[in-house]
């Protein structure tokens, strides 16, 4: 399987998650790299003779953002089989895309369709872009979407265009503070071990679809194992304003758990607390 | 007169390289760095907390460093702070182990192969093929889950606060980490110089750079080989986050006066700031690191060449094994202290703080320096003033930029290109 790696307006962090991929000698005996701007001895006019269609481009992958005048890029998405966008630059525009009009990603500027390919946009292969937000994307999500188009398997997406292997569950899964969320004890302090981040720190983690506590990072831990709040950066809206906090009403958070009501929050939220275990609430 | 512009690969972020050629040799030469993403920008009118998760996303491969600048910053506007000194250590480490990752990823992917376009025969250095490179690959991420460990994630982790930081690291983290240190020191010694702890300690001391054998070996031969070493020589005036050498000649060292650093944005071609201390450009970095350390290889080398390829090279590599050592003391250290707090909470401090000031701190590349003015715990600017700006920005009316004084009198393409990548070139860092 031919690949080639492109970069947008990109921080680069995408290929540096990349590179932390456990296995990658295996891969490379299944994918050839044609060309990666960072790691290529030389382009070796790998992109003229793919543009001139000398060469079949079975995957491209985009990281970074992209401006709309970007014409090769459009050319390569057009000419490959199948195009994966790597990172929240390259699906939404992120940080990029919040001070430049012409700049987003490739088939979504933010939550509107669109972006540099446009709405109806299929690639050769039969799939739009295949979009795998993270800011950075996690390296298994990279390489599993490799392996399933290495393999020919058929590629589940949601509605942001992200393979549902790696997006359909919620970052609050496996979050070892799971306990503390359900029985409402919140951290009152940063760098505590106990409580649940939700409440005070703004943690989009019951918000937010990623694998990221089912996998974890570099194979050890996570944003919330590390006692850090998940900020939704699998998100169209990453990065939102005040990502250490959370937006109340009334003692209520503005946001609640995707699918939760109001009232069966607060009502399950009273019960928890009055009967919260006491091991829970101990620092110790 | 022939001018040639080329986009290079192989480094961070995206830079276009314009030389001017006169009879073979380069007679002027620009650095351009392309693509700026608003980093500033996006940071005003946010809450400082955000700048944690923010300044991170500057760069892919040194946003460890950007966080802790954040956090200085906002730890210094605050005034005095006492953090716990676990997470003072823990944040040092963190912070060392992302620049050895950088270091190993930046000889082995970035630079080694230009010599493959020299035309020497380096199986195992060849990109996606050869055993080396894809070992180098491996080491650097086993660095990474060393950072993870305690920062949760990397890249990208805003782990340190203003106040300590987020996780509570115990044994078990601690232990695990100083079992991949030990590997990578392996990977150092026998790979990177080819020799045992005690002889390459014995060679450290006696600064006989010469003999280090391995890929750095490797690496030194045929720098000589192709004449090289005393290519890209720059200014020699050298900056850190606590001292500079002021005088090209003298060894003189003077402590660095914030203050006289000054900053325009007036360059006609490049999207970097021009960048000055007491109106003279600087050279930051693993160099100017060394230079002031009592390295004995690098003082020769400093001594011999001043700042040129080679120096700058061997600089970079070679603090790899202080930083690892440096890493593994701390890790020791924090096992007696494993129990304090991770954190003091001063958020509601913060969410009402309003002023100016910096923080500072040694990135893989150089000093690098956040500058902070807030309102009611609302960003009002932020600046970023990174080491590729001392080391890669533009001219001003008086001097070249460092990296264009380098290329002066170069007569081959290809070597151009390898002393702007002495530097370890970050064009996603210095664009504003």
């Amino acid at each position: 399987m031919k690949l080639v790696w492109v970069h947008g307006i990109t921080c680069c962090g995408n290929t540096h998650s990349f590179l932390n991929y456990e296995y990658l000698d295996s891969l490379l005996k299944k994918i050839d790299i044609l060309y990666h701007p960072s790691l290529s001895v030389e382009e070796g006019n790998v992109l003229d003779a793919i543009l001139e269609e000398k060469i079949k481009l079975d995957v491209l992958i985009v990281e970074g953002a992209v401006s709309k005048e970007d014409e090769k890029v459009k050319k390569l998405c057009h000419l490959a089989d199948f195009v994966v966008a790597v990172g929240n630059c390259a699906c939404y525009g992120n940080i990029p895309a919040l001070t430049k009009a012409d700049v987003g990603g490739l088939q979504f500027r933010f939550k509107i369709k669109g972006g540099l390919l446009g709405e109806d946009f299929v690639s050769r292969g039969g799939y739009p872009v295949i979009n795998l937000s993270g800011c950075p994307a996690h390296p298994d999500w990279i390489v599993g979407v490799l392996l399933s188009l290495y393999n020919g398997e058929k590629l589940e997406l949601d509605q942001w265009n992200r393979p549902k292997t790696f997006y359909s569950s919620l970052t609050h899964w496996g979050c070892t503070r799971n306990e503390y969320f359900e029985w409402k004890v919140e951290m009152e302090k940063l760098g505590s071990k106990k409580g649940c981040l939700f409440y005070y720190f703004g943690c989009r983690g019951p918000m937010t679809y990623s694998s990221c506590n089912r996998i974890l990072w570099n194979a050890v831990s996570s944003k919330t194992r590390a006692g850090t709040p998940c900020f939704g950066c699998t998100e169209f809206d990453f990065p939102r304003i005040g990502l250490f906090e959370t937006k109340l009403f009334a003692g209520l958070p503005v946001e609640l758990p995707i699918g939760v009501s109001k009232r069966g929050y607060i009502m399950l939220a009273g019960i928890a607390k009055t009967f919260a275990p006491e091991r829970l609430k101990l620092e110790d | 007169m022939r001018i040639e512009k080329k986009v290079l690969l192989r480094v961070e972020g995206h830079a276009q390289l314009e030389l001017e050629w006169e009879d073979g040799v380069i007679v002027d030469a620009r650095v351009r760095a392309l693509d700026s993403r608003g980093i500033e920008k996006v940071l005003e009118g946010r809450p400082l907390m955000d700048a944690m998760v923010i300044t991170p996303r500057v760069c892919g491969i040194c946003g460890h460093a950007h966080l802790m600048a954040s956090v200085k910053a906002v730890e210094n506007l605050l005034g005095w702070v006492e953090i716990p000194e676990k997470a003072k250590i823990v944040r040092e480490i963190t912070l060392s182990l992302e620049r050895i990752q950088n270091h190993i990823k930046w000889f082995y992917l970035f630079l080694m192969p230009d010599f493959i376009r020299l035309g020497e025969n380096l199986p195992d250095l060849e990109p996606y093929r050869g055993f080396t490179w894809k070992r180098a690959i491996y080491v650097s991420s086993e660095v990474a889950k060393a950072i993870a460990l305690f920062s949760g994630q990397w890249p990208h982790s805003s782990y340190a606060v203003p106040g300590g930081i987020t996780s509570y690291p115990d044994n078990y983290q601690v232990n695990l980490a100083l079992q991949i240190i030990e590997k990578v020191k392996d990977f150092f010694l026998e790979k990177m110089v080819g020799m045992k702890r005690d002889e390459y300690e014995k060679i450290e001391k006696l600064g006989l750079w010469e003999r280090l054998k391995g890929d750095i070996g490797i690496f030194i031969e045929l720098t000589l080989e192709h004449g090289l070493d005393n290519k890209g020589k720059s200014y020699n005036r050298m900056l850190t986050s606590n001292y500079v050498i002021p005088f090209p000649s003298e060894k003189k060292i003077l402590p660095i006066e914030y203050s006289k650093i000054q900053v325009h944005s007036n360059s006609l071609y490049s999207e970097t700031n021009i960048v000055r201390y007491k109106g003279l450009p600087y050279e930051t970095g693993p160099l100017a690191r060394m230079c002031l350390s009592e390295d004995q290889i690098i003082r020769k080398l400093f001594r011999n060449y001043g700042s040129t390829f080679v120096s700058r090279v061997l600089a970079r590599v070679l603090e790899i094994w202080k930083l690892l050592l440096e890493v593994e003391k701390h890790l020791n250290s924090l096992l007696s202290i494993i129990d304090e707090p991770s954190c003091v909470d001063l958020i509601n401090k913060v969410n009402k703080l309003s002023g100016e000031n910096i923080g500072v701190v040694e990135a893989s590349r150089g000093t690098l320096i956040h500058k902070v003015k807030a309102e009611k715990g609302r960003i009002v600017e932020y600046r970023i003033i990174t080491p590729s700006m001392w080391n890669i920005g533009p001219r001003c009316k008086k001097f070249l930029g460092v990296t264009e004084k380098a290329m002066l009198g170069i007569d081959n393409p290809i070597h151009a290109e390898m002393v702007l990548k002495s530097f370890d070139v970050c064009s996603v860092c210095t664009v504003r």
